[in-house]
Formats: structure tokens, C-alpha cells, sequence
């Protein structure tokens, strides 16, 4: 029972995580929380959806959506967001909000706004036996899936150029301008980074629902920014903490409240949010950015 | 000895050559102007000092100069080539780099990855293991501290740093602002022998101090700027014997 309980709380958190991981790895570049990563996720299921029903495999299908999901993250800074340079922290969120309502009526009008049934590979839905537990063969795909996306960006930040450009920009972008590194290559890749942890988040997130929908990003996308207050806005490691520290509540809420209180489960979260924030108010893990004028 | 870049200037060798030349750039603060036209030279293999009180506009000319800050009026051209209004990464590919006031190094980040990012945009990675070991023996103090977080380094640490990083991109010209700025008194005079080293090397340097002694020393022409003009310039040892100079910066009455 236990076991179960860790395995699932594990996987919701780890798909939280890689979420609060995309919004902060914007955010500690260029100072925006992207409301619409949501509709990322979102735009990464139905290509899914769309690829399957075109005939192609599923490994590639997966890998298509995360590569769209990628360029639709570099293409919302492109039109929405470059413009905005230099705009104060408010403008910049009120743009996402509106990036992001925007995309939701584009999805319910040009698609349809019934979720539509994407099932899995059969393979994914089974599962094992550790001694006399049963254990889910999808959430521990996802666990492992969400290791290995972890420890894939932890060593482009740290091994490569851009990567290490990167967590320089956080600390001090007009200092990585100096070095005669461009802005706007910076900025993409950091969009294009959070879209592929949006598009791998998706999958993993829609692989326990078996549907997609076109408000699928709207809930998850604030799961995962309460991971990043938590954790620390802007702080990646805070990000990894606040989302596991996100799914466990939530799992472990799940198990120990009475039947008739489970609905209220979220009202309990953020309560323990709140409780966290008194405590901690720069987040479990603060960011250590430097800004100056 | 640091080798450095040459200037794509074409003349007769022997003259100073004009690299960097600023003519009547203004920059604002919201409302507020902070400099009102100001004009600076920088030949070729020279060093330039602008001194001024606290709040002269020095910062403000240097962020202006490297593209930091945009100009409201003004030009500035660099080897020839007009930069005004261009991106501060693409006047740093042009071969202009400015160490900032304190230091601004990349804290969190190692000494060896600071320096990395230094010559990123300017060199491949054979290239920048080569300059980085040429700058290792003008810098000894870092060779030990490569791993280390830029952070945890002292002061003055920090600075032979954001100057090691500076040089990485093999600058045509340096843009050093207050290098000696609340460091212990040996190292000041380890961050003057530096600049003693560059210039000996050929590079161009402009140089902001609040040391006026110390720069006048080394400089071969200052300007002095006041209340975000330029109130004199000269060569240093004109400017070192004039009243205002003795009277205002180096304490003699
Ligand atoms: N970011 C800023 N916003 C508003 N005013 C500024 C800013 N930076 C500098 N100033 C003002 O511009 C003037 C020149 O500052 P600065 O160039 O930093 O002087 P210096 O480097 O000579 O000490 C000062 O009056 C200062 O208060
Ligand atoms: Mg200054």
C-alpha cells in the first residue's frame, strides 16, 4: 500500500516538477511566469492525438509533439513576448494571460471542445508485482521518464555553452550581453527548453487520463506554479522540490482524508502552501539572482 | 606575454589612430539627462582616463560607449565603424569589452566557466583553452580557483576575474570601470600593475578611476568629467598639474 502511495506521489510530482521546471527556467531569464505553458501541454496531446490518427507510430508521434510543443513555445516568444521586451513584470504576465486565453478559444473553437479518448500502448497500462503490491507499469514509466529529463537538462545547463549562458542570464543577463553572446538566443533557447519539458510533461500527464481536452494545460499549469512559489520562484532546484514536494501532498492527502473531505483536498494544499510561505517566504530553495539596475 | 588583437585601422603606423570616438552623446535617465554631450577619444595603443566625483556620469559614459545604455543624441563610431544604437553583444563581437563597476562576476558559476563565457562569443573551444592559459599566467591567482564558485572569491579576486573574462574575447579595446574600487591597498597596486602589463602589451584602454593619482600615472590623456560634462582634457601630465585637478581630486591646495 505504502509502495503505492510513494510510486504515484512520485510520478504526479515528477510531471509537476518538469512543468514548475519550464515555468522557471523563463522566468529566471527573462522575468515572465508563462501562463501559457498550459496550453503548451495542450498543444502537445492533440498533436499526439492527430499524429496517432494519421497512422504514425507512436514513438515518433511522441517525439513530433515534443518537438512542436518545442517550436510553439519559440514561437509564442517570438510574436508575443519579444515585443514586450523591457515591459514590467505585470505587462508581461497580463500578455500570457491573454497568450493564454487566446489559445484556449482558438483550441475549443478549431478543435473540438469535447475530450477526445487517446489511449496509450496497451504495454503502458499493465502492472507488476513487488512482493504481494501492485505496482503501475504507467506511473513508473513516468518516474523514469521524469529522471531522465532531469538529468538531460542538468547536463545542458551544465556542459554546454548555451546551457551555461543560461544560468549566467539568470544571475546577470546585460553582463552575458557584454560577452557578446546574443539576447534573443538565450531567450529562445530557454523557450524552446520549457516547451520540451511542457510537451514530455503532457504526455506523461494525458498517459493517466487516456484523453485530451482542450483546457487539459489549465489545471496542471497552476499546480505547476504553485510548485515554483514553493520551491522558490525562479530557482530550478526549488522547482524539482516544490513539484515532489506538490505531488506528495496531494497523493498523500488523498490517502489519509475521510471520503467526504477528498473534494475539498485542494483547499488542504494550499493551506499547507500558505504554511510553507510563512516559514520560507523566498521559497524552499531561493533563487540567488542578482538584479541590478 | 598576453598577445592582443589588432585594430583594423589603416594610416601611417606610428601615429596614434583613432579607434574610439564619441561625439556629443547624451543619455537620459527617465526624465532626468545624465550626460550632456559628451566627446571622447581613445587612439590606438593609448590609455584614457575619465575621472569625476561620485555621480559625474563615468558609469553612464561606459555603459553608453559598449551599448549598455542607449544615447538620445550623439555618435559614437568604433574603428571606424558607426555603432550608435548597436546591441551590446554585437559591439562586444566588434572587439570592444567592458569589465563593470563591481566586478559583476557570474557568482554562482565556476572561475573557469565565467572565463568560458568570456571568449563564448568570440572563439572556438581550442581557441579559449589557449587564451585561457595564456591568461592564467597574467592571472596566477586563478589558476588554483578554476573549480571554484566565482562567489566565494575575495574582492580583488573578483576583479583580476572580470578582467580575465573581459580579455577572453581578445578585445581591440578595454573599458574598465573603478577596476580598483574598494580592494586593500596591495591589491590596487596589483590591479594597477596589471593595466601597466596591458598597455605594455599594445591593448587600448579607457580607464574610469576614483584613484586620480594612480591613473593619471599611467594614463597618456584624461579628461575630467563634472556634473556630466566633460570640465577638462588633456594629457595626463598636463591634467595632473592643473589647479582643478590638484585642487578637486588629488587633494592638494
Ligand atoms: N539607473 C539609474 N537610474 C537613474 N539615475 C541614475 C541611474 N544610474 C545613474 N544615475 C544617475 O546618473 C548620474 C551619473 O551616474 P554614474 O554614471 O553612475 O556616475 P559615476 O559613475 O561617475 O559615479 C548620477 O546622478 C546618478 O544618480
Ligand atoms: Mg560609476
Amino acid at each position: 500500500m505504502l509502495l503505492q502511495h510513494v510510486v504515484n506521489a512520485i510520478s504526479l510530482g515528477g510531471i509537476y516538477a518538469l512543468l514548475a521546471l519550464g515555468l522557471a527556467i523563463v522566468f529566471s531569464i527573462v522575468g515572465l511566469i508563462n501562463f501559457a505553458h498550459g496550453e503548451l501541454m495542450t498543444i502537445a496531446g492533440y498533436t499526439t492525438l492527430g499524429a496517432l490518427l494519421f497512422g504514425v507510430p507512436f514513438p515518433a508521434a511522441v517525439l513530433l509533439a515534443i518537438a512542436t510543443t518545442a517550436v510553439a513555445a519559440m514561437a509564442m516568444e517570438r510574436i508575443a513576448f519579444r515585443p514586450m521586451r523591457g515591459a514590467s513584470v505585470t505587462s508581461l504576465l497580463l500578455t500570457s494571460f491573454a497568450v493564454s486565453a487566446l489559445l484556449k478559444v482558438i483550441f475549443q473553437n478549431g478543435l473540438s471542445a469535447r475530450p477526445q479518448p487517446l489511449a496509450m500502448p496497451q504495454w503502458m497500462t499493465g502492472s507488476y508485482q513487488v512482493g504481494n503490491v501492485a505496482i503501475g507499469v504507467g506511473p513508473t514509466i513516468s518516474i523514469v521518464i521524469s529522471v531522465v529529463a532531469l538529468v538531460g537538462l542538468e547536463l545542458f545547463l551544465r556542459r554546454t555553452v548555451t546551457g551555461t549562458a543560461m544560468r549566467a542570464a539568470a544571475e546577470d543577463f546585460p553582463v552575458v550581453r557584454l560577452m557578446g553572446i546574443a539576447a534573443g538566443r538565450v531567450i529562445a533557447t530557454a523557450f524552446a527548453l520549457s516547451g520540451v519539458l511542457a510537451g514530455i510533461a503532457a504526455l506523461l500527464w494525458v498517459a493517466q487520463r487516456a484523453s485530451v481536452d482542450p483546457l487539459m494545460g489549465a489545471v496542471p499549469v497552476v499546480k505547476a506554479f504553485i510548485a515554483t512559489v514553493v520551491g522558490g520562484l525562479g530557482s530550478l532546484p526549488g522547482a524539482v522540490v516544490g513539484g515532489l514536494l506538490l505531488g506528495a501532498i496531494e497523493i498523500g492527502l488523498d490517502a489519509v482524508l475521510p471520503p467526504s473531505v477528498v473534494p475539498y483536498r485542494d483547499a488542504f494544499v494550499l493551506s499547507g502552501v500558505i504554511l510553507i510561505l510563512l516559514f520560507r517566504p523566498q521559497g524552499v530553495i531561493p533563487a540567488a539572482t542578482v538584479r541590478r539596475g | 606575454m598576453f598577445a592582443v588583437g589588432h585594430a583594423g585601422c589603416v594610416g601611417n603606423s606610428g601615429s596614434a589612430l583613432i579607434m574610439l570616438h564619441a561625439e556629443g552623446i547624451k543619455v537620459r535617465y527617465g526624465e532626468i539627462e545624465a550626460i550632456h554631450g559628451v566627446d571622447l577619444n581613445v587612439g590606438e595603443r593609448e590609455v584614457v582616463a575619465l575621472i569625476g566625483a561620485n555621480g559625474a556620469g563615468k558609469s553612464t559614459t561606459l555603459n553608453a560607449l559598449c551599448g549598455l545604455l542607449p544615447t538620445v543624441a550623439g555618435k559614437i563610431s568604433f574603428l571606424g565603424t558607426d555603432v550608435t544604437g548597436w546591441a551590446p553583444d554585437k559591439i562586444s563581437r566588434n572587439g570592444m569589452a567592458l569589465t563593470p563597476e563591481g566586478r559583476r562576476v557570474f557568482g554562482q558559476l565556476t572561475v573557469a566557466e565565467n572565463l568560458m563565457l568570456g571568449g563564448a562569443a568570440h572563439a572556438g573551444r581550442a581557441e579559449r583553452v589557449r587564451r585561457q592559459e595564456e591568461l592564467l599566467e597574467l592571472f596566477p591567482v586563478l589558476r588554483s580557483r578554476m573549480t571554484q564558485k566565482a562567489g566565494n572569491m575575495s574582492g580583488g579576486e573578483q576583479q583580476m576575474l572580470a578582467i580575465g573574462r573581459s580579455l577572453m574575447s581578445r578585445p581591440k579595446l578595454l573599458l574598465l570601470d573603478e577596476p580598483s574600487l574598494g580592494l586593500a591597498p596591495q591589491m590596487v597596486d596589483k590591479v594597477f600593475d596589471l593595466i601597466v602589463a596591458l598597455r605594455k602589451a599594445g591593448l587600448s584602454i579607457l580607464l574610469v578611476e576614483q584613484n586620480v593619482g594612480l591613473a593619471l600615472e599611467i594614463a597618456d590623456r584624461a579628461s575630467v568629467l563634472r556634473g556630466g560634462s566633460i570640465a577638462l582634457s588633456g594629457s595626463a601630465e598636463e591634467l595632473a598639474s592643473s589647479d582643478l585637478v590638484r585642487q578637486a581630486y588629488l587633494g592638494v591646495h
